[in-house]
């Protein structure tokens, strides 16, 4: 199925921008906006995801997800199939499908399944609401932050920072509080200048690798999102606590700090390296 | 004189050489079975004697005596308030208050003090002959003591200045005696009183009690016997054999730790308090003679650790609970109240009827144990207001010590017996509370889902949820509130059963118990949380109780949620992926529900229709 699925991709029409992807059994879909290029699913696609039949829907759901973004004008029919409910198997498969696919229009039954009674059901939604995206998407993964499974939580962490969900930054505090380590990250991608702070004060009270897990994003952030004397302010912290993991850490940024970037920040780095080396912990 | 006759025997036991002459000695052979029973014609001549002569029953000290330091210090506290006192002196068994006299044993010596003053009246070697109880008429002190050869008894008569007036050794185990106008009442092999001369050293009369006994006690101006109910002294005493002498016992009820009216007066209790201190029944029975025989107060209290309770005495209904700062370790009922003693060294009384604090006096340390007598002291003072019971209850139900479980199933099953309404909220609160113990949580769920009060409890509860966050990590009890919201019909709270429809942290029962609810309380604003919850599980269900929970959100969708619901249900159940059980039960829902979305009086909206953006 996917070798054949592979031949058809291979011959899919690119048209450009500004259609949805086509079914080649099934009329197209019209005013539907499209980063993507579209792509042409095998035929039938749309009658095998509404055929009731599990084998065939799991079939047509990997087709979709072969396909990926550009499959994004079956997302309706995937959001049926569950908002209609289908088994369990079928209901991850086709969350993780609408994942792949993107379409923010997905979010609302995604949210849903995000506080269903399965762990690896609402596991696979809070996953694919990270790329949905959308205020829906952005709501659902707050809510999950207080889920009462572990991973739940740290997937709805991570997902905030990659929606860029900057209201949730008390709620990711209060999830690194509660140890929910991902959080750290999250706040590193979206926190303003105090909060960077507040996250570098974090230093010495959790565990370093994951305050500094919030830090590194800290720093490699655009000069345009945080200006310097922040991130020199993250560096002489780190530097200040003299240990071995701190020089570590400050290693590795120095190996990676973009050329280009700053060199008063780089600066930074180089004196915090020095000032820490030879330190045993 | 009844039986045989017993003087001084030829044989002299080590108990005998311990403890020193000075008076007669009766030799073993004296408490036998070799009798002929006179059907309560020698005791009842020797209450007439007794009665002509006047004797009267000596009043006793109403004190505290505490066992204090390493046991080897005694503490008492006269209750009417005069100096505490405290007598140094190695203790090897619990002391016994008798009338005015206190008496112990330790450190091989047998010694008693005057209970008020502390003040020793007379002290003589023991060996290592245990006490087993006491009793005293004024003058003489009887005390039975475990025996010099490791088994049967030895009584002692010794009077105010030390002399021992009789001592008998038997193979039998003596119970506690009493005296009276210089007549010993034993209670030994369970079913005889004997009434020993104590200046002849017979046996003057013997009666035969039907109930086990093995104490005899004063109390109020009367004798009393008995172990598991009460015997009183009287002209009744001769009908004993018949079974119709005066007598009283406690109604049968649940007890925690099930506490007997009396310990047996066989035994030797330690210096020390144990569990069963802490688990006690006190009462008292009526003062004085010309009366039926009865419990005074119609009070009896029982303790359990830190609860104490009063219970009215004829059919043993709960009147009030007290909850104490610390194990209670010892007591008695008094005339009014009864008085406690914890093992911090407080001494509580408690108003028999209410069970408001009354009195509280302080030993001034920890003590190890405790004997109360109270024979005529009332507690002066109004008692301390005390809330309504259901209050009382909860306090001693949301009391977080482990040791009370057993204390709190039986108050558990009293709350849920109270009309208020904060009956309720304490259940919700143990139904709550995840320290609660597993003993009395499914009752107090199953307690909580039999309210039919107390709803706004319920609805405060129910708007809280499991939050990670906010460290809230148990769910409320949401299954038992839906059962019983439902039977009030209580429409508030609808939104909030929906809201848990389609919380994770609640468990497959509550989510089942909340459909349930909700087939009959929901209304169309819940109808997009049923289409959801339709939607997730008619299909992928991971468990009976939620398959249940299906089928019963199907029937309040098809109810409340207009024409696109009751076709979505349609749909399923003629969807070979609903789940096989779902779909058996999905029939009778749409076969039922056109008549029932008719009652519903024809508002249920189009609000399940999926909205498609």
């Amino acid at each position: 199925m996917r070798r054949m699925l592979a031949l058809v991709l291979a011959g899919a029409v690119v048209a450009g921008g500004g259609t949805a992807a086509t079914d080649a059994g099934a009329k197209p879909q019209k005013n539907k906006p499209a980063a993507e290029p579209q792509v042409q699913l095998p035929p039938g696609t749309v009658e095998k995801l509404r055929s009731g039949d599990d084998p065939t829907i799991k079939a047509a759901l990997d087709d979709v997800r072969t396909a990926g973004k550009g499959a994004a004008s079956v997302a309706p029919t995937i959001v049926d199939l569950l908002d209609r409910g289908v088994g369990a198997e079928l209901t991850v498969a086709a969350i993780d499908t609408l994942g792949d696919l993107e379409s923010p229009a997905s979010s609302r039954v995604l949210a849903w399944y995000a506080v269903h009674r399965s762990p690896a059901v609402r596991q696979a939604a809070v996953k694919a609401l990270a790329r949905t995206k959308g205020p829906e998407a952005v709501a659902a993964l707050r809510h999950a932050l207080s889920d009462d499974d572990a991973m739940v939580r740290g997937i709805a962490a991570t997902g905030l920072g990659s929606l860029k969900a900057k209201d949730a930054v008390r709620d990711l505090f209060t999830a690194l509080d509660h140890k929910v380590g991902e959080a750290a990250a999250s706040i590193g991608q979206l926190c303003s200048p105090a909060e960077c702070e507040e996250l570098t004060g974090k230093l010495g009270k959790l565990p370093f690798d994951v305050v500094t897990g919030g830090l590194d994003q800290v720093l490699f952030r655009p000069p345009a999102e945080l200006d310097d004397d922040e991130k020199v302010k993250v560096i002489g912290r780190v530097r200040e606590l003299g240990t071995e993991e701190a020089n570590k850490f400050l290693r590795d940024v120095q190996k990676r700090w973009p050329p280009g970037w700053s060199s008063r920040v780089k600066q930074a780095i180089d004196q915090g390296v020095m000032a820490t080396n030879g330190v045993s912990q | 004189m009844i039986g045989r006759r017993f003087g001084v025997g030829a044989a002299v036991s080590l108990a005998f050489a311990v403890l020193g002459c000075g008076g007669g000695q009766t030799s073993i052979n004296l408490f036998t079975t070799d009798w002929t029973d006179d059907n309560g014609a020698s005791i009842d001549a020797l209450r007439q004697k007794l009665a002509r002569a006047q004797a009267k029953v000596a009043p006793g000290a109403d004190v505290v005596v505490a066992v204090g330091g390493n046991a080897d210090k005694l503490i008492g506290q006269p209750l009417a308030g005069g100096a505490k006192w405290t007598y140094a002196h190695p203790l090897s068994s619990r002391p016994v208050v008798a009338g005015g006299v206190v008496v112990a044993a330790g450190g091989g010596e047998l010694f008693a003090l005057d209970a008020l003053s502390g003040k020793r009246l007379w002290v003589r070697p023991s060996g290592s002959l245990k006490v087993f109880g006491a009793g005293d008429d004024g003058n003489v002190t009887v005390i039975t003591l475990s025996g010099a050869t490791g088994s049967g008894s030895t009584l002692l008569a010794i009077a105010r200045d030390g002399s021992v007036v009789r001592q008998i050794e038997t193979d039998r185990i003596l119970g506690t005696p009493a005296v009276l106008g210089g007549y010993a009442f034993v209670p030994w092999n369970s079913v005889y009183v004997s009434a020993l001369d104590l200046a002849g050293g017979d046996e003057a009369a013997r009666v035969v009690l039907r109930e086990k006994t093995s104490r005899a006690w004063s109390s109020g101006g009367q004798i009393y016997f008995g172990e598991i109910g009460i015997f009183r002294f009287d002209e009744h005493i001769k009908d004993g054999p018949k079974n119709l002498a005066s007598h009283i016992s406690l109604p049968v009820r649940e007890l925690p730790g099930s506490p007997k009216l009396m310990e047996p007066g066989t035994e030797v209790l330690g210096p020390a308090a144990e569990a069963p201190d802490r688990i006690r029944i006190f009462a008292r029975p009526t003062p004085g003679g010309d009366t039926p025989l009865g419990i005074d107060d119609d009070r009896f209290y029982a303790t359990y650790f830190r609860i104490a309770m009063g219970f009215e005495a004829k059919k043993g209904a709960l009147k009030w609970v007290h909850t104490h700062g610390s194990d209670l370790i010892g007591g008695a009922a008094g005339p009014g109240s009864v008085v406690l003693c914890d093992d911090q060294g407080h001494v509580t009384s408690l108003d028999g009827g209410t069970g408001g604090v009354i009195a509280d006096l302080d030993l001034g340390e920890a003590i190890k144990g405790c004997v109360v007598q109270v024979d005529s002291w009332k507690a002066a003072g109004a008692p301390a207001p005390v809330p309504p019971l259901a209050e009382q209850l909860s306090e001693a139900l949301l009391n977080r010590e482990a040791q009370l479980a057993t204390a709190k199933r039986l108050l558990l099953r009293e709350l849920a017996n109270q009309k208020d309404d904060v009956a309720t909220k304490t259940l919700v609160a143990l139904a709550s509370n995840d320290r609660t113990s597993p003993l009395i949580l499914g009752e107090a769920r199953q307690a909580l889902a039999d309210r039919r009060n107390g709803a706004q409890y319920m609805l405060d509860a129910l708007a809280h949820h499991y939050d990670y966050l906010k460290d809230v990590l148990s769910p409320p009890p949401v299954g038992p509130m839906a059962t019983a919201l439902a039977a009030m019909n209580d429409s508030r709270a609808a939104p909030l059963l929906a809201s848990h429809l389609l919380d994770t942290a609640d468990t497959d029962d509550d989510v089942k118990r909340t459909a349930e609810a909700l087939v009959r309380l929901a209304t169309p604003a819940e109808a997009p949380a049923l289409t959801q919850f339709f939607g997730m599980y008619r299909a992928s269900a991971p468990s009976e109780d939620v398959e249940a929970a299906v089928v019963s959100v199907a029937q309040a969708l098809v109810k409340v949620g207009g024409v696109n619901a009751q076709a979505r249900v349609e749909a399923a159940m003629h969807d070979a992926q609903t789940l096989p059980n779902v779909r058996e039960r999905l029939q009778a829902v749409v076969i039922v529900a056109p008549a029932e979305a008719a009652d519903a009086g024809g508002d249920a909206v189009d609000a399940a229709a999926p909205k498609k953006k």
